[in-house]
């Protein structure tokens, strides 16, 4: 029988395959107390990443300045569930699901009627203040009349011709959360 | 224990039996969203693809569809058509391929609603495009109707949906196919 330099015997003593430190670092000194913490973390953000704060890359260069292309986000779920979009919401808007969005800046709100003259937003023939639009623009577009529950929606950089930048009305319905940072 | 072992085994069997039935006749469902990635697939191509190639692609894409399609695009290049035939169709995808060089098509998001006979079904779906080259991708959500026609599923219809209205939908920004949007495009 294997004796060690005590003499005594190493017969049912395993060999502990990690250092006792390195063991409590990685699981602590309870593994059923990590074990449920691990769980109840799981749970939660899968809870609040799918249900109320989905994760979002944006991609593109029509909200530049203000949301940089590549840049990481959230979008809150529950934004609107006690008021309705408000004018100058960051919102996504849905397309066939929730794997592809637009996002847009809301300026318009149900049974308004928007246009734009020479770059500045006209609501109901009044020009609207816009302080997060910082890069001016040359845009004229006819008013559109919303209807009761559209929302009209636009990008932050208008540099670029109106014809080449997605802008319009959305229905309330296709508006799934506001951006939260 | 040996009760709960012939528990287990027949859970395992019937889970086994019940994969089995969704492999050998799966639903409609399955079979449409199956051929829509094969579509994707089929529509995507690669930049240093050869005319052989592609025409081979053009005329598997048009495959895919049925006779005579009905149009509701919003597609200047089309005009005011409102149907297509295969050949046409042929045409389009292979005038596309070659135009943009290589292409990479995905529909992240399908939603299928089969009819209740099971011949027919709406697909509401997001078509993303990247054009070889080109930072941004095309965005666009889409409608198709598809029917059963001698036991394949084959797209008759091909609407463009408007997102956000007020504008045209599709233009032709790079080379021919593109859209205004540039995965939560802004």
């Amino acid at each position: 029988m294997p004796q060690n330099q005590a003499g005594q015997s190493n017969a049912g003593w395993k060999q502990p395959r990690f250092p006792r430190w390195l063991r409590i670092v990685v699981i602590g000194r309870n593994p059923k107390a990590t074990l449920v913490r691990i769980v109840v973390l799981v749970v939660t953000s899968f809870v609040v990443f799918r249900f109320i704060l989905l994760p979002i890359r944006v991609e593109g260069i029509s909200m530049l300045p203000n949301y940089t292309d590549r840049s990481w986000n959230l979008v809150n779920r529950l934004a609107y569930l006690r008021h309705e979009p408000q004018r100058g919401d960051v919102v996504s808007i849905r397309l066939a699901g929730p794997h592809v969005m637009y996002m847009k800046r809301i300026i318009g709100l149900p049974g308004e009627t928007v246009a734009f003259a020479n770059g500045r937003v006209l609501i109901n023939g009044e020009v609207l203040d816009e302080p997060y639009e910082k890069l001016r623009c040359d845009w004229n577009c006819p008013p559109v009349k919303l209807g009761f529950d559209e929302y009209f929606v636009v990008g932050d950089n208008r540099t670029m011709p109106p014809e080449l930048h997605k802008h319009g009305g959305t229905p309330r319905s296709r508006i799934i959360g506001k951006l939260l940072l | 224990m040996k009760i709960a072992f012939r528990i287990l085994l027949f859970a395992a069997l019937a889970a086994l039996g019940i994969w089995l039935w969704t492999v050998l006749f799966p639903s409609p469902e399955k079979v449409i969203r199956q051929r829509l990635m094969e579509l994707a697939r089929t529509a995507s191509s690669s930049p240093d693809e050869g005319n052989l190639a592609r025409l081979a692609a053009a005329r598997s894409l048009a495959g895919f569809f049925g006779t005579n399609v009905e149009l509701n695009v919003d597609l200047p290049q089309l005009g005011q058509r409102r149907s297509m035939d295969r050949e046409e169709i042929t045409q389009l995808a292979l005038l596309a391929s070659s135009r943009a060089g290589g292409l990479q098509v995905k529909f992240p998001d399908i939603n299928i609603t089969v009819a209740p006979g099971k011949r027919s079904a709406m697909v509401d779906l997001t078509v993303t495009a990247t054009v070889a080259g080109e930072p941004d991708s095309i965005v666009q959500e889409m409608k198709f109707t598809l029917h059963k026609i001698d036991g394949q599923w084959l797209i008759t219809r091909v609407e463009t949906v408007r997102t956000i209205s007020g504008h045209p939908q599709i233009y032709f920004r790079h080379f021919e196919l593109c859209t205004a949007a540039g995965s939560f495009h802004s």
